[in-house]
This record gives structure tokens, sequence and C-alpha cells, in this order.
């Protein structure tokens, strides 16, 4: 493990931190190949965007039966990985879990990251976005919207301060702390109020329960370890990261428990929606979509991965193998988005008047766009992976 | 028998003349028979709660509907209002604007429909109306079940009900909107600030009427059918919604839907008036609210 003492040729400090572009001169050819695929799918994002923008909201697959769209199911999504990543970071400062140290600047990154993704998202759906600083000037206290939007945004300006806290040690172990304090309830706030924008709506029955903040808490948390799991393999495949076999195994635990927790409180909701002394005519009706109606096969298969992914990582003599922790991470991952998907758009395929929609697919510029905010984070992470200090230096005095 | 025969086609013809042309006979016969049946239905009323008030002026509280209507207009307030009226319309009066549509009378002929699309400068390529007429099968009112797009003209053999924007006294969509894009006037009217609507379409998802609609498309018109006193370029790309006609009943006229209603199933009127003809209803007819357990409290009342 090479620890920068001294500047050398191509390292540029910067607030603190020593950004090594030498590293990408002497990238290798496979490296460039991925960064110039990312920038060709930032290129196509951006041209859909403009495309967009003069075109307005009928190049979306968005009408009025679908107010929202695929830009919602990312928001949802985008927010909920980026809670792994501080789950992590924040158990090595409040509960001691050293074995997670390593990975604390990763998962930091990543954290940051999403977020930024996910407001991306928001941005790019806007016909105009320059109307979004009425969100500042008049803010309706009565607007989930409200607090959901500005918890992403501090959440994601927590995230980088963190970042680059842990990467110059300034304040130490004592300011580390006391930013986990910040950001752990943040965190859990940002889930909290994403998932009011869905279940403070008495207008659509399938949203409206308290059930959904717990659900968007674990489904969060789940897909936010897979992701962060699968991400420490890769970097370390690279050799950029030095992980252990523990940490993994230590890892995939952490993330059987949360997904057992989650696929519970999706039982508990079912019961409740089809019990014949609680089922309403509307919810469960709504609710029987997922099974039976149109949207079967976004639902289902969020059942059968999710179990499959649990059984996988609780097999005794299985789960020790990165092959299985990747697989059941990839499984869960998908899982999520079905999940995201299914309840945003069968939220809205049987509108409050009862017309049914037929089931909502994003349009080509949809996809593009995402394709395009997808590409960019994975950018910044590559690049990161070469010009930051990821590597979590021993910092104990001396 | 055939004596009856013979008179027959004599009694029918002044009543149906050929191609149902509205001759002057007809139309002062149908004059007649509207103020007939217009006395006979509010006279009375206006009898009767003129005899309350003057009997009981003490404890008109204690009258089923006065009471009833001083409750709603005391619900019925401001929600977000920034403090200065819309700006194409007069300034808010003391009026508190409501509306009911009787189920009965409603033949699904959609002439509310099409008048206030050329009232209120409705893309006419953006795929939404304000009113939506729901045909239900008889038998019961089933909002899970309707059918919004129904052949043009209606059927004898359906039931229909238009639901629109209901003005409601707690609206969701104000309560919903993060910027205060949309608020509730003095007089009750739920109106949206085009040049501030921020299209994030949380209203959309809140209403439980379906009441409002986004503008995918730029919204046209065809240049002669253009309704000067509504805005059109503005509303491209953001929600718009009934809007009872605001520029029409803050200047004295009733809504393009009330006018255009061929049955007379919509009347619209002051609350606050207690002889308008909204306010005899309330008072005198068994009324129901859509979604009334939403506790939404619309502004307009469905009657059957």
């Amino acid at each position: 493990m090479a620890i920068i003492t001294s500047p050398r040729p191509g390292v540029k400090r910067f607030i603190g931190v020593d950004f090594d572009f030498g590293a990408l001169r002497t990238a290798g050819p496979r490296y460039w190949a991925f960064v110039v695929m990312l920038l060709i799918g930032l290129g196509l994002g951006g041209l859909a965007w403009a495309n967009a923008m003069m075109h307005g909201g009928v190049v979306m697959a968005m009408r009025d039966a679908y107010p929202w769209g695929l830009w919602f199911v990312n928001y949802m999504y985008f927010v909920g990985l980026a809670a792994g990543g501080l789950v992590v970071y924040a158990s090595v400062q409040l509960f001691g879990a050293e074995q997670y140290r390593p990975l604390s600047r990763l998962a930091v990154l990543l954290a940051g990251v999403f977020v930024l993704m996910a407001l991306l998202g928001i941005i790019t759906d806007m016909e105009r976005p320059w109307r979004a600083v009425w969100m500042l000037l008049t803010p309706n206290p009565t607007s989930p919207f409200i607090y959901t939007g500005s918890a992403a945004n501090l959440y994601m300006f927590v995230c980088f301060f963190d970042l680059w806290l842990l990467i110059t040690h300034k304040g130490g172990d004592k300011w580390a702390f006391r930013m986990t304090l910040i950001a752990l309830p943040l965190a859990i706030y940002l889930h909290t109020t994403t998932a009011f924008v869905l279940s403070m709506n008495k207008s659509r029955e399938l949203w409206n329960t308290a059930m959904m903040v717990p659900i968007f808490l674990t489904s969060a948390t789940a897909s936010g370890i897979a992701v962060l799991l699968i991400a420490a393999y890769i970097f370390k495949h690279f050799g950029i990261l030095e992980l252990s076999a523990k940490m993994f195994r230590s890892l995939s635990t952490l993330l059987a428990t949360v997904i057992i927790i989650d696929l519970f409180f999706l039982l508990v909701e079912i019961l409740t929606v089809f019990w014949p002394t609680s089922a309403k005519p509307g919810h469960a009706m709504r609710f029987a979509e997922f099974f039976t109606g149109d949207y079967a096969f976004a639902f289902v298969p969020v059942l059968v991965l999710g179990i499959t992914a649990f059984t996988l990582l609780a097999g005794r003599k299985t789960r020790h193998l990165p092959a299985i922790q990747i697989t059941a991470s990839a499984l869960y991952i998908v899982a999520v988005f079905m999940k995201r998907y299914s309840l945003m758009s069968m939220g809205f395929a049987v509108n409050p008047l009862g017309t049914h929609a037929s089931p909502y697919a994003p349009s080509l510029t949809e996809t593009l766009i995402a394709l395009g905010i997808v590409s960019l984070g994975m950018l910044i992470v590559t690049v990161s992976a070469k010009v930051l200090p990821l590597v979590e230096t021993s910092h104990a005095p001396e | 028998m055939s004596d009856s025969k013979q008179i027959k086609p004599a009694e029918e013809k002044p009543l149906l003349p050929e191609g149902c042309t509205l001759s002057r006979r007809r139309f002062l016969e149908g004059l007649g028979a509207t103020a007939g049946i217009l006395a006979a239905g509010i006279v009375p009323a206006v009898l009767s709660s003129q005899a309350q008030l003057a009997g009981a002026s003490e404890s008109a509280k204690a009258e089923g509907g006065n009471a009833a209507i001083e409750g709603i207009i005391e619900e019925n307030q401001p929600v977000n209002y920034p403090g200065k009226p819309v700006s194409y319309a007069d300034p808010a009066g003391k009026q508190k604007w409501g509306m009911v549509i009787d189920v009965k009378a409603c033949i699904g002929c959609r002439r509310c429909v099409y008048a206030c699309v050329e009232e209120n400068n409705i893309g006419r390529n953006s795929g939404f109306t304000y009113i939506q007429v729901l045909e239900m099968e008889p038998g019961k009112v089933d909002i899970e079940h309707t059918n919004l797009d129904y052949e043009q003209g209606g059927r004898p053999d359906k039931w229909y009900m238009p639901v629109q924007c209901m003005h409601c006294a707690k609206p969701t969509c104000v309560y919903g909107c993060p910027v205060i894009a949309t608020w509730k006037e003095p007089d009750g009217i739920v109106v949206i600030d085009y040049d501030k609507c921020i299209a994030c379409r949380n209203c959309l998802v809140t209403c439980p009427y379906d009441a409002r609609h986004f503008n995918w498309v730029e919204p046209e018109v065809p240049e002669d059918e253009v309704n000067p006193k509504v805005p059109l370029e503005e509303k491209s790309g953001v929600v718009e919604k009934c809007t009872f006609c605001i520029h029409r009943t803050r200047n004295g006229q009733t809504t393009a839907c009330t006018e255009a209603c061929p049955v007379g199933a919509r009347k619209f009127g002051d609350l606050n008036d207690p002889e308008s003809e909204v306010s005899i209803l309330l008072k005198t007819r068994r009324v129901w609210r859509l979604k009334e357990e939403y506790g939404t409290e619309p502004m307009i009342w469905y009657v059957g």
C-alpha cells in the first residue's frame, strides 16, 4: 500500500486534498475505454435533456394518468442507495465496527454521488428548472416535497463535507464522530420524508399507509448495503482498496438482516390490506393488481428475488463465497428497483375516479436522461477511484 | 278510439315542429313552463325560508339548513392566500361560491364540457378537459367503476355524474404545492399562478377528484376561438384546472358550464346569499358531496 508522503508529479493539492492527476496518465486502455463509454452515456443523456427542454413534457411517457415517471422512481431509488454508505460509515463511528473502517471513504463518496444523481433527476424533469428557486423563497410547510427536497440537498453537502473531513483528517476522530451524529439522523429524516411524498396522499389509497416509512427505510438500507458490497468487490478487484473476507462476511450478514426485516414489513402490509376484517375495497383492489393484475410482472419478482437473496445469504455453507454475496446483492438491487417502480406506477394506474391506465413504461428520452445521470455518477466514482485518496490511511498519533 | 286517433296528431304538431327548430310559440310555451316550474319549486322554498327567518330569527342557527350553510361558509376560508387577488379578474368580493349538480337530471350530453373547453382556452390538443363526465351503470354510484370515454351524446339507460375541481374548503392540492403557486381566494375559488408553477405535479397526485391537469404539450387553440379574458401561452408546461370561470363569475355572470347545461342540472351561486338557488337547494334538498369521508369539504354538491 503506497502512502503518498511527498508531492510527486501530477499531484495537485487543493483544499487540503491531494488530487493525484498523475494516476490518470498512467491508467491503462481498459480504464480509458470505460471512461469513454461513460462519456458517451453522459452525452446521450445531455442530448435527451436538450430534447426535453425544447419540446416540453410531450417527449416523456408521463401523462395525466402518470404525473410522475422514471425520474421519481429513480429519485426514491438513488436516495435509497445512498443510505447504505452512511449506515456503514456511521457504524464505524458510533458502534466501533472497525472492520468497516477501510470502506468508510468509499461509502461516503457513494452516498454523496447517489444523492447528487437523485437531485439531477428532479432538475432534468423540470421544464423550467430556474423556477426551483421558489422552493427557497416561498416554501409551503404543508408540502412533503419541501422536506425531502431540502433534506436531499443538505444530505449531499454533508456527505461531501464528511468525505473531505475523512481525507484531510481535519478535526480528527472527534469531528468524524460529530458529523455522524448529524448525518445519521439526517439520513433517516431523508428516507422518512421521501416516503411521506407517497404516503401523505389520501387521494392514493395504495400509498396511504404509515407502513410506507419503515419499508422505505429498510429497502433503502438493504439496497444501499448491497450496492456498496458490489462496489467494494470492484474496488478490491482493481487493487484500489484492500479489504478482508471477514469484512465482506460481516457486510453480507448485515445485508441479510435488513432484507428479512424489509420482507417482514411487506408481509405485514399485505396481510393488513387483505385481511377480511381490515380490507378496504379501494386499497385491496389496487394491491391485488400487484399479484394478478398488470403489475404482477414487476411486483412478484420483488418477492421472489428478495426471498432468493435472503436464502443465498442465509445458507451456512455458501454465504462466505464472494460469488454468492455478489449474486444476492445484485438480486436485491434489482428487487428494490422493481419495488419502487411498481409502487409508484401502480399508485397511479387506477386513478381516484376509477379510470384504469395501461402500465407505465418510460419513453426513450426519459430512459436516456436516466442513463446520462447514471453515467455521470459512475464517471465521478471512476475518476475518484484514481484521483482521490480513497485508501484509509492510518492517522493514529505515533 | 277512432276519435282519439284523429285528435292525437293535431295535438302533437305544435309541440314538435318539423326539424325541431325553436318557433316563437314553442319558445313562449317553454318560457311559461320554465317559469311555472321555477315558481312551483322556488317560491315555496323562498317563502318557507323567509317564514323561518321571520319566525325564529334569533335561533337561526338551530334551523338545520341555515346552520349547515353558516358552518360551510365558516369553513370556506382563504388558504395560502398571498394577499392580492389574481390579476386577470376583478378582486374577490364577499361572495362564497358554490355549485349544486343534479345527477338525476344529467343526461351525459357533455355540453358543459364543450362550453368549458371553449370558454377557458383549453388546448384542443391537450387531451384533457376540466369537467369529466363519468358514466355509470344504474344501480349504485360506484366511483371505482366508471366510464369516462363513453359515446358522444349519452344514453338514457346509464347514469352520469360530472366531476371537476370542487374548490374544496380543505384543498389537498393547496396543502401539497411546495411553492405556494396555488391558493384559495377569499371567495373560495382555488386558483393557480401559471408564472410560478414549478411543474412538480404534486397537486395532480394529491387531488382526490382528478381535477388537475398538466399541459404536456403547448396548448393550441384556433385563433378565432381564443378567449382574450383567459391566459393561453402561460399555460404551457404548467398545471391548470377549473376556475369556476373566475373571469365571468367575479363580473356578475354565471359559469360557462351552468349556462350551457340544456337540462338545468347545474346551479351556481353565492352561499352568502340566502336567496340564491344554491343556498335554497342546500337548505331544502338532500344533497351529498363526493368523497365526503376525505374531509376535503368540496364546494360542489350533488343532488339526485
